[in-house]
């Protein structure tokens, strides 16, 4: 796949170093960052986590897309990675407070489609915060549940759940 | 199907903001909860609570619960 992709209204690149302000922001917003584990937080050390990332990406390790408008103006970010076997872990999902209602579902489809069909995997795995009470009623729409602790959901989906996942979101962006 | 069940299932998907005063005509995109994730949240609610999928056009031209409510009606009726 050559990036950037235009797909679902919005367009898909690797993350680069020039994008660390944005991330930063998105992480440090308040009510996002409730989520996420504790992050670098200048925008230094965000920059130098990039730096190693582009390492992974260049290995094959790992996939950090920036997902914008037409107008490419940035609006969220989802990362693919813990690639083990045909396995890996989808995540890393921030959306701006002000993307449209639908950029979301977009970019989850979009990360979808480059595990399953891209890469070849068999198998996403999930793992979210139990206070994140809107992508919890989310993944349990899709993913069977396979544990949990203290602060989060496991979850995981196998290529017909994803086949199922796929149908339902793109007759959703498709109708618009 | 009834429409106080239905705007109650609705306002739970709002986990920040205070909902008790949703009622069918409260318009849900003006608040500042309102996002993406909301509509995806919204989405699966529906889905789950009625086995009916909204789609992109019916979330795009609501603008108050009812409107949600009457769509989620006619799918159901089909």
């Amino acid at each position: 796949m050559i990036f950037p992709v235009k797909q679902f209204g919005l367009i898909f690149r690797l993350v680069e170093e020039k994008d660390a302000a944005f991330i930063l922001s998105l992480r440090t917003d308040p009510k996002l960052s409730r989520y996420l584990n504790s992050t670098a937080d200048s925008l230094k050390q965000q920059q130098g986590w990039i730096r190693n990332y582009k390492k992974r990406e260049k290995r094959g390790e790992e996939y950090y897309f920036l997902f914008a408008d037409e107008r490419e103006m940035p609006l969220g970010v989802i990362r693919l990675y813990n690639i083990l076997g045909k396995t890996y872990t989808g995540g890393s999902w921030l959306v701006s407070p002000g993307a449209d209602e639908f950029a979301a579902i977009s970019s989850d489809l979009f990360l979808l489609i480059f595990g399953f069909e891209v890469l070849g995997m068999e198998q996403c795995l999930i793992d979210t915060r139990k206070s994140n009470k809107k992508v919890v009623r989310y993944h349990r729409m899709f993913s069977r549940q396979t544990g949990e602790d203290e602060d989060n959901f496991y979850f995981e989906m196998d290529k017909a759940d994803y086949c199922r996942k796929r149908e339902f979101l793109t007759k959703i962006i498709n109708d618009k | 199907m009834d429409i106080k069940s239905f705007v109650q299932n609705f306002a739970e998907q709002f986990d920040d903001i205070d909902t008790s005063g949703f009622t069918p005509e409260t318009q849900f995109k003006e608040n500042e909860e309102w996002s993406s994730m909301t509509a995806l949240s919204v989405i699966a609610m529906v889905d789950q609570n009625y086995s009916v999928q909204l789609t992109g056009n019916d979330i795009r031209g609501s603008s108050t619960i009812l409107d949600i409510f009457n769509i989620v009606s006619e799918k159901v009726k089909q």
